[in-house]
Parts: structure tokens; sequence; C-alpha cells
């Protein structure tokens, strides 16, 4: 029977040590996925950890400085509205009136400060429309409608 | 008209593949030969029409025949002719015809080569291949028609995703594709096995250079994915821990175990239930890659549209699952007597640990890749884990991979003496504690880079010095120079050779991804002409901006001077696409690379053409290079384990393995 016992003992090292190391990698990495109103109600219990919040960037909201690369924003679900903040590159698809999940901390403030922003991808390719040509004079990420 | 021959031939092939899975069962109850026979049969003449099927839609393509719906959206009268040929898996449809192309391709290719062999286990394994294919034809026939016709026919089409239209998106697709149905063959040959219940070691014998085959396949189609990845999707990454890489790469973690469990079985008659669990749970995985990136249950880049397809590939995956497990249970009292471990110090019981890891690896990717689906259905809020916990918690347990890699090939089996350990051990063990000091000194001083860098040194040590020992002792018998003692070694012993050339391939890759994840760095930079961005020991120069009209679509492109501790490198131009057809632009970045580090430059943004104002994002990414080269590597040591050497005159067997 030692055998036998050596090999349950070995097992248990062994799912001890698995079950340490995804219990570890889950609290380092474990994103909640929360909307601006479940952010703005009191009862949620996750205020001070690591967020992705999804909704929809404000139409006329977007303030940006190109040369810090810093952008402000809100982002909304049609009931609440949260302030972001973000440094660095917005994705291409990113911009007003689209949607956008932003991930990182919210402020004492109420200010969400993302750390990454991520643009919901429109699944299907819209067709040609007619006439519009597509000479760019001038392309920031966020802005593409902008373009002649 | 096009459509109609492929449509039907897909209608015709189904009525084949459905007889394919009656036939063996006549054939057993009524004791007739020719039922047994027309399994074959069935096989074959699905090759025919479903090749005639994928022709067709091939054809249509090329000929841009927009009457049919997956040409008008795939293609557009502008597509050059090679990208109107991949087409074929530029969506849905299309790739699952693929698929089940590919597999009728490996179906009839078994069915050819063992036309004369195996008499009582081949017409379970074809009608294992035959359900697998009526799955496939029916999800083609009624969930997913690539034929489905579209009116009015439309002048032009939409065209592909410009992100595809790139010359590793012909490779990706059927390579993992390749993989995923070549590792149908050793699961249809246990299945088989434990149908007529003769659970020996003849399946995996033969299908040993199969799901070799299929792992090399796998391999590739994941590097080339990775690849491109960093060539074409321009964020500078070529893995993401994307659900849909998950999909792609988890396969290859039981396929990886069942490749060296297998030799244990084939040596020591032990681990029968865990062989024939592991090639079941890779087969599985690959229908649940399909079922993850056909449901979007979880979004995802490669995702494509939902639809019906993914509750069909839920159902089969069921099927699939209750079924072999069922049947596996039944015939438990065939799979008993083993012999156990004669000691924990030996070849089993590496391979044993080897595999107990990959599966354990396998477990927390799974978990991790559907932890929203769990978090959702259990405590109805939606948590996702990303990267970090994939890294945090695979890492440990690839590192101890890299540890068993160099143990594994080298140690006795069933129990190894000391002075086997002290033999084989001892100078890979000094010298690669040496390369740690030297490294250390070096300041390379964080824990999980310096434990890495020295595992993979032991590797190649204990490698290279085994090899060494065998080179000698030829030298020494025979007279022979090293590098004719090599090629004897090699020809002597393919397997073994073959697999210690793969295993380096692995350690190089594995080199490319602990320096880039290590040692990366990031910068990013709006750039008035003429100002410079330094980054690390590089200097990056704007030069300005240029914008050109291009056969299917307007490019801008930013030129970058960049110099290497004042030593000019030339210009880089990353560039954006901006497509007609497109909402927004697509990127294109642009590398240099060297085998001591890439530099990466991405245009995210610009502003007025005529004021040059550029927005630049730099990224470092050390020893990357040898990630690629690695993939070399295993392509050399696959040829060398599978090449038919011996066979000089014998024709060729897919079985003997050497």
């Amino acid at each position: 029977m030692t055998r036998r016992r050596r090999f349950v003992i070995g097992g248990i090292i062994i799912v001890g040590a698995l079950t340490y190391l995804i219990y570890g990698g889950m609290r380092q990495a474990m994103v909640y996925f929360v909307t601006p109103s479940e952010l703005k109600g009191q009862e949620t219990p996750a205020k001070d950890r690591f967020l992705r919040m999804g909704g929809m960037v404000v139409m006329g909201s977007l303030q940006k400085d190109l040369k810090n690369l810093t952008y402000q924003f809100q982002i909304t679900d049609g009931v609440a509205t949260i302030p972001v903040h973000f440094r660095g590159i917005p994705p291409d698809l990113f911009s007003e009136g689209k949607g956008a999940v932003v991930e990182g901390r919210i402020g004492k403030d109420g200010i969400f400060t993302a750390s990454t922003i991520m643009a919901k991808h429109a699944e299907e390719y819209s067709p040609p429309e007619p006439g519009k040509a597509s000479y760019p004079n001038s392309f920031t990420p966020g802005q593409e409608e902008k373009r002649p | 008209m096009t459509a109609t021959i492929g449509y039907s031939s897909v209608l015709v092939a189904l009525l084949l593949a459905l007889w394919g899975i009656i036939a063996p069962i006549i054939g057993s109850r009524t004791g007739r030969e020719r039922f047994f026979a027309s399994t074959r049969a069935a096989i074959l003449g699905q090759f025919l029409l479903v090749t005639l099927a994928s022709s067709s839609l091939i054809y249509a393509l090329v000929t841009t025949d927009f009457s049919i719906k997956y040409v008008a959206f795939n293609t557009t009268r502008a597509t050059p002719i090679y990208y109107r040929v991949t087409g074929l898996w530029g969506a849905l449809e299309g790739s699952l015809l693929l698929w089940e192309w590919i597999l009728i391709i490996f179906s009839g290719l078994v069915a050819w080569i063992y036309k004369d062999r195996h008499r009582e286990l081949m017409p379970w394994v074809l009608m294992i291949l035959s359900t697998v294919s009526a799955f496939f034809l029916a999800v083609i026939a009624f969930a997913s028609n690539p034929f489905e016709s579209v009116f009015p026919v439309p002048l032009d089409g939409r065209g592909l995703n410009p992100l595809l239209e790139d010359a590793n998106m012909i490779t990706h697709p059927p390579l993992l594709y390749a993989g995923f149905v070549g590792l149908t063959v050793p699961y249809a040959f246990a299945m088989a096995a434990l149908i007529i219940g003769k659970l020996d070691e003849a399946w995996i014998v033969t299908t040993r250079r199969w799901t070799l085959t299929a792992w090399f396949f796998l391999t590739m189609g994941n590097l080339v994915g990775a690849w491109w990845s960093y060539h074409v999707l321009g964020w500078g990454g070529y893995w993401a821990w994307d659900p849909v890489e998950n999909a792609a790469f988890m396969p290859w973690l039981p396929a990886t175990a069942f490749l060296h469990s297998v030799q244990v079985q084939e040596r020591r008659r032990m681990l029968k239930v865990w062989n024939l669990s592991l090639i079941i749970i890779a087969f599985s995985l690959t229908i649940f890659g399909t079922f993850l990136t056909r449901s979007g249950i979880l979004s995802s880049i490669h995702a494509f549209s939902s639809g019906p397809v993914g509750t069909v590939f839920l159902a089969f995956l069921s099927f699939v699952l209750l079924g072999s497990f069922g049947l596996l249970a039944y015939r438990a009292d065939h799979l008993k007597g083993q012999p156990e471990l004669d000691s924990m110090v030996s070849r089993e019981s590496a391979f044993l640990l080897n595999n107990v890891v990959l599966v354990s690896a396998l477990f927390t990717i799974f978990l991790g890749t559907i932890f929203p689906l769990i978090s959702e259905a259990v405590v109805g809020v939606q948590v996702s884990v990303g990267a970090p916990y994939f890294n945090s918690v695979t890492v440990p347990l690839f590192l101890l991979l890299v540890f068993l890699m160099g143990v594994g090939p080298m140690i006795a089996w069933r129990m190894a003496s000391w002075d086997n350990l002290k033999r084989n051990f001892l100078w890979p063990a000094v010298a690669s504690l040496l390369c740690a000091l030297v490294l250390f000194v070096w300041k390379i001083r964080d824990f999980l880079p310096l434990l890495g860098f020295t595992l993979l040194a032991f590797v190649v040590f204990s490698i290279l010095f085994d090899t060494a020992l065998a080179v000698r002792a030829r030298h020494r018998l025979a007279g022979e120079g090293i590098f004719s003692a090599l090629a004897t070694l090699a020809r002597r012993n393919q397997r073994r050779y073959g697999g210690l050339i793969v295993h380096l391939g692995i350690v190089l890759i594995v080199l490319g991804i602990a320096g880039s994840m290590g040692y990366s760095v990031e910068r990013e930079a709006t750039l008035q002409l003429g100002e410079a961005l330094t980054v690390g020991r590089y200097h990056v120069q704007f030069e300005g901006l240029r914008g050109s009209q291009q056969p299917t679509h307007y490019r801008v492109e930013a030129a970058f001077r960049v110099f290497n501790q004042g030593h000019e490198l030339g210009v880089l131009s990353p560039a954006l696409k901006f497509f007609p057809n497109q909402q927004s632009p697509v990127g294109r970045a642009v590398f240099r690379s060297t085998l001591a580090e890439d530099i990466y430059l991405i245009l995210s943004g610009f502003s007025e053409l005529q004021q040059n104002r550029a927005t630049l994002k730099v990224l470092l990414r050390p020893l990357l290079a040898w990630l690629w080269f690695g993939g070399l590597v295993i392509v050399f040591g696959t040829i060398v384990a599978i090449w038919p050497f011996r066979q000089k005159g014998r024709g060729w067997r897919m079985e003997d393995g050497g």
C-alpha cells in the first residue's frame, strides 16, 4: 500500500500546486466587467478593483492632447455617465458615439483612469458607399469620421 | 450552375458518409465482407465529391461569380487572383468546407494506404472518419451553406477583410486545419480499437507518423499565426491569449503529451487508458475550438459572426465526449493489468510528469478561456481573466517542462542508477550553472528570466553532451568522422534524433518568448518634422509623410530614419491603409529584425499631410527572431523524425517510425 500512498501524496502535491498557481493568477488578473450605472450604484463590491467598463463614448465629450497623448471623454450606458482619463494610443476604431470598453480603476473623485481602451469591432464590413472617396488628409485615432 | 454542382456534390457526399457509418454495422451483423469493402468506397466517393464541391467554390471565387453570396461577400473584381483563392477560408462557410476537404483528403489517404492491412480494424476506422465527415457535411449543407445564392446579383463584391490580404493568411488556416484534422486519424484508430476490443499497441504504432504529422501542422499553424499577428496586426505582439488563439493552442498540449506518453506504452505497456483519454481530449478540443470561434459566445478579433453553427458544434462535441468516454468505460476490463512504475527516477516517470504538466497547462488555459462563461453562469457577473493570468500560471509550468526536456530523453528506462544520472547530467548541470553565473555577472538578475535561461542552457548542454558521447562511441567503434557519425546516428534512430532536434527548436522558441516578454520596451510620442524619439540605444527621427493611391486602398506612409547608437540603420516607413470598404484604416507596421533585437514601428496617427505631424509607437523586442528560427529547426527535426529513409525500394510505409 505504500506505493498507492505515494501516488496519493504525489497527486495531492500536484493538485495543491496547481490550485495555488490558478488562485494566484486569478487574484492578480481577474477583471470585473461593469456598466457605468452599476459603477454609480452604491452596492457594487468591485469599486476598488481593476475593472473593465463598457459603454458608449458620449458625443462631444472627447478632448485630446496629442502632444502628451492624453484623452478625456465620458462613457455612458444611457443611464449613468462616467468620466474617463486615458494616456496612450487608443485603437483605430475608437471614436465618439461608438461602443468602447475601457480597463482601469475608478478613483475617489469618480474619474475612471483607463490603462487600456478596446473599441468594439464591427463584425460585418459595410459595403462601399458610392462617391465616398478615400483621400485622408489627417488621421487621429478616434476621428475617422471626419475624413473627407 | 457552379453553385448547383457544388451543393449537390455536398448532398451526395453526405449520403455516402451516412452509408459509411451504417455499412460496417450491417457488415458485422451479417458477416458479409462486401459491406466492409463499401465503407472504403464511400470514403473515396466522398473524397471525389468534396474535391468537386471545393473546386466549384474556388472556381466561383476566381471567376467572381457574385450570384453566390459567399463570393459576393469575400471578393471584389479588384482582388488579385491568389487572394480570390484564399477567400475559400476567408469566412465561416468556406473555411468549414476547407476543413471537410482536408479531412476527406486525410481519410482518403488512410483508406488508400491501408487498403490491404488491418482488415479487422479498418472498417471501423473508416466509419469513425465517415461520422466526422458526415457531421461537417451536414453543417455545410444545412447550417452554413457556402453555395447560397444572392439576389439581386451585386455588381461588385464586398471583399475580404483587408487584414486577411497577407501571404501568411494563405498558409495559416490550412496549416492549422491540417493539424486539427490530422488528430482525427489517431482518434479514429483509437476508437476503432475500442470498438473491436483489440487494445494492444497496434493502433498506436500504426498512427505514429500521423500523430507526428498532425502535431507538426498544429505547431506550424500556431507559429505562422503568431508570425501573422506580429507581422500584420501591427500591435507589436505575437500572442495575446485571445480565446481563439487559445482554442488553436489547446489541442497542441494533449497532442504533445500523447506523443510522449505513447512511447511509454510502446515500451512498457503502461498508460493505456491515459493514452486513449489524451487522444479523445485532443480531438474533442479541435471541435471545441471551432465551437468557441463560431458561436460568438466569447468576443475575439478572430470570431466570425454568430449563428446556429456554434450550437451544432456544441451538440457534436457532447456526442463525441459521451460516445468516446462511454466506449472507454465499456472496454475498461480490457485495459487492466498494466505494470506500475518501478522508480520515480526513470524515463517513464519523467514522461509521466511531462504529461501531468502539459495537462495541467491545458486545464489552466481552458479554465481561463471559459472563465467569463463560468462566472456569468455561477454568480451572474462577467469576470474575465486577461493575459496576466495566463502568463503567471503557465510560465512556471512551461519552465518545468523545459527542465523535463533536458532530463527525459537522457534518463534511463525503468530505474535510473546513480551512475546513469552522474554520467548523463553532471557535466550539463555544471555547464548550465556556469552559464547562470555568467548571466548573473552580465546583469540578468531577475529570478524568472535567470532561471529560464539557465534551464534552456541545461537542455542544450544535455542534448549536445549526449549526442557527443554517442558520436564518440561511433568514432571509436567504426572510425567514422563527426558528421558521418551524426548522420548514421540520426538514420539509425530517426525518432530519437528528430525529437532532440525538435527539442532544440522548442528551446529557441522559449528563448525568443522569454527575451521578448521579459525585456521589451515600448515608447510612444507625437513627433514634428525633424523631431526624434530616443528608445534604448535607438534614435528614431521623423522625416515626413507621404500619401499614395494604391490599387485597392489609399496609403499614408510616415518615414522614420533609425539610428542605432549613432550608426544609421536606414529608413523605416510604417503606414496606414485606407480601404474604401472599411470604416477605419488598417495599420501597416514595419520592423527591423536582428538576432539580438527587433525594433518595431507603428504609425498610429497623423495630422494634416502638409503639416507633417505623426504619432508613433516604438517597441523593442529582444531575442524575438529566435522564436521564428526555432520554428525552422522544428521543421528540420520533424523531417528527420519521419522521413522514410530506411524504406528505400520498399515503398512508403506509414507505420515504420524508426
